[in-house]
């Protein structure tokens, strides 16, 4: 009991910047269920001014908004902060999406998406961030039956070794560092391969697939190694 | 007097001296009649083999041989019977006939022999153009052919979008010409006449230009500049025939895609008026049910039971999805008829069948879905997010019609150029003959009872089709049905440089 009254006292703070009245009225009860304290902006010099102001845990923010370009707020906002953002985009414009992350949200939900999904999301980006500041890596990492053991650059499957090539390595190890998070193809390219290979997308497909044939039972039905059609790919290190 | 000519004539030398060596001999046994005869042989041999003027040399050359050593007294030119002389005059006559008839006829057989030679090229010209469908392709295969046939270096201009011949726009390099000569080529492209090397206008030039002229207009201009093993001035009829085919093979190639411009106007056509009226009725449906549950939830709240209000939310829930999986269809369907490019990339094909299997996480929760994607499949060029469509459309009407207990299978395979993709369930199957339809039903307009299952296979195919593949479905031996799709994998020249530069990571 007093640990739940504890967790109320610190609960986060989420700023909410969408300026759909509609999608604000769910996204309020939403919030309000969830024990979140929440902020609302309906646009995006207001939104900045708040974000500035208040400095919340973290940002729920529509890139579709009447007065600025949601990227550039991104933008504006990492100037000076790293707090967590998470983006609402619709289908089909995966382009905005991924400018956003490169931008560096940390993640998106796509319209028309469930309370559900916009809270998983939502917590997700928290305890990443709850982690980030803790920043302990430790030396050994678990998931389903996969191992790392980060000291001796050695992953074993179900308590057998997997040999990996360095690349593959580095690109599992970029991956686990933000677990969870969606990266988009460009990051990836850029920290396994160096930035001039940011183009070269086929070779991240190729290790990839490559990655998922060694430590996935069905690579065509991936548990860890998830596929964001069109943006990038995320390690889930918890089911 | 040049060396083949010089050779002729010893060679004449040598038959008329042959025949006397076999005459000599028999002069005294034989009948002055038939020692002529072997001369005449000898005539016959050289006519055949060299021009007229050795024959008539070798003809001389064989009476004066005769009278020396054949008519008494021998060894000298008089004549004691002066009868010989008829024989001379007679001999000479037949030699000189010979020798006419014979040139006469190697004459037209080797006339026969280059028209043969140019039907031959007027053949391959034609045999190589058709089918062409890009002005620059013909252009380029007739310049090639063109310098095969003539034995000269050829290149073929082209006008820029403001009607000016430029040397930028040419088929190839290896006919070099001052870009001073731009104007020469722009006169014969604006006049439609020759010019250049050899004709009256421009004769300075270094490379004779031919207009390539259509009924209409004039497509290009030709240079050519000829080597010195070039085939001789009497083939510019053979060039005139040359350039008028392909000419024609141009606006043939052109007729041919106004026409198909035409026909995809049409199909596009009914394809909307389809489309619109499968739409509202199928945009309409859910914001029906949506609509009228949540009206009565609204205005019934306190005498519906918790059940019927349950209930009622699902109803909106649910229609909600399927309106959103039709306006995601939708969204591709415009997409595709806008005529966006598709975004091709090369993909592993499991990362794509992965991508919708986790998207139809939440109806496949209780389902089997058996996968069997060969680990060593090439990557195959998609556009993901279209082709990720298509197996969610797919994989919904598999879950739509096959039973929870059964496994929905998707399988994958290479045949030779193509990747071959089975999707396949335990379902009802479709009703015999229907599965030729299923794709079609939307194409051909009929719009009675579409629902969402018709739009997601009509849109597969234009997906598919788009990605120049083809789509077909059966029923499945034992029950259940079996769509079915090839994509053609990319060239090998590709795959070559993939594996190259995966070979450098």
């Amino acid at each position: 009991m007093s640990e739940q009254k504890a967790a109320l006292a610190t609960r986060p703070e989420i700023l909410l910047i969408e300026d759909d009245p509609q999608i604000r009225k769910f996204l309020r009860v939403m919030l309000m269920a969830e024990d979140y304290r929440f902020y609302e902006a309906t646009a995006g010099v207001e939104g900045l001014a708040q974000a500035a102001t208040r400095n919340p845990d973290l940002v729920l923010l529509d890139l579709g908004l009447p007065d600025r370009d949601g990227v550039e707020l991104i933008r504006d906002i990492r100037k000076w902060s790293q707090m967590p953002i998470v983006v609402i985009s619709a289908r089909g414009l995966e382009r905005d999406k991924i400018e956003a992350l490169d931008a560096g949200a940390d993640d998106y939900v796509t319209k028309p998406f469930t309370p559900g999904e916009v809270s998983a999301r939502i917590r997700a980006a928290l305890r990443r961030a709850a982690v980030l500041d803790k920043n302990e890596p430790s030396e050994i990492v678990n998931f389903g039956n996969i191992t790392m053991n980060l000291a001796a650059r050695k992953v074993s499957v179900g308590g057998a070794d997997v040999h990996l090539t360095p690349n593959e390595y580095k690109l599992l190890l970029v991956l686990l560092r933000h677990s969870g998070k969606v990266l988009t193809q460009r990051q990836l390219l850029k920290e396994v391969w160096g930035p001039e290979h940011v183009e070269d997308r086929e070779y991240l497909r190729v290790f990839m697939s490559q990655l998922r044939h060694k430590l996935e039972a069905d690579p065509a039905h991936p548990k860890y190694l998830m596929t964001e059609p069109g943006i990038g790919y995320r390690l889930l290190t918890e089911p | 007097m040049g060396p083949s000519r010089f050779r002729d004539f010893f060679r004449g030398f040598i038959v008329v001296a042959v025949c006397t060596a076999i005459v000599f001999p028999l002069r005294t046994h034989l009948a002055a009649a038939n020692l002529v005869m072997i001369y005449l042989v000898g005539v016959i041999v050289v006519a055949a083999k060299t021009d007229k003027r050795a024959a008539v040399l070798t003809s001389i050359l064989s009476v004066a041989a005769f009278d020396f050593f054949c008519v008494p007294p021998y060894l000298t030119f008089r004549v004691s019977d002066y009868e010989y002389l008829i024989t001379f005059a007679v001999m000479l006559g037949l030699a000189l006939f010979i020798s006419a008839m014979t040139a006469r006829l190697r004459a037209h057989a080797s006339e026969a022999i280059a028209r043969e030679a140019q039907t031959a090229a007027l053949y391959r010209l034609s045999n190589n153009l058709a089918g062409r469908t890009r002005t620059f392709d013909i252009f380029k295969a007739a310049a090639e052919l063109a310098e095969e046939t003539f034995q000269s270096k050829v290149t073929v201009f082209m006008p820029d979008q403001a009607g000016h011949i430029s040397f930028m726009k040419r088929t190839s390099d290896r006919l070099i010409v001052p870009s001073a000569e731009q104007t020469i080529a722009q006169w014969v492209f604006e006049h439609g006449e020759r010019a250049g090397k050899g004709t009256a206008s421009f004769r300075n030039a270094s490379a004779l230009y031919l207009p390539v002229k259509g009924e209409q207009r004039i497509f290009g201009v030709m240079a050519i500049v000829r080597t010195s093993t070039s085939v001789a001035i009497e083939n510019v009829h053979l060039l005139d025939v040359f350039l008028k085919q392909t000419a024609f093979a141009i606006e043939r190639a052109i007729a041919a895609s106004t026409a198909q411009a035409a026909e995809v106007r049409v199909e596009t056509e009914s394809l909307r008026t389809s489309l619109l009226s499968a739409v509202s009725h199928d945009l309409r449906t859910p914001l029906a049910s949506i609509t009228g549950a949540a009206a009565t939830l609204r205005s019934h709240w306190s005498r519906l039971d918790g059940g019927t209000r349950t209930e009622l939310l699902s109803t909106v829930t649910d229609e909600a999805e399927r309106l959103n999986r039709l306006v995601n269809n939708l969204l591709e369907v415009t997409k595709l008829e806008s005529g966006v490019r598709l975004q091709k990339e090369r993909f592993p094909l499991e990362e794509i069948v992965g991508a919708a299997l986790l998207r139809l996480k939440a109806q496949l929760a209780n389902r089997q879905v058996h996968t069997a994607i060969p680990s060593d499949l090439p990557l195959v060029a998609m556009d993901a997010v279209l082709m990720e469509q298509v197996f969610i459309n797919l994989l919904e009407n598999a879950i739509k019609y096959t039973p929870a207990e059964d496994p929905i299978e998707i399988a994958a395979g290479k045949h030779d150029s193509v990747v071959e993709i089975e999707v396949r369930d335990r379902g009802a199957g479709f009703p015999p003959d229907h599965e030729y339809r299923i794709f079609d039903k939307f194409f051909r307009g009929r719009t009675d009872n579409i629902r969402g299952a018709g739009l997601g296979l009509a849109i597969c195919r234009a997906i598919i089709e788009a990605h120049g593949g083809s789509i077909s479905a059966e029923n499945r031996a034992g029950g259940g049905a079996i769509i079915r799709f090839q994509i053609p994998l990319t060239d090998a020249k590709q795959n070559d440089s993939e594996s190259r530069s995966k070979g450098e990571l």
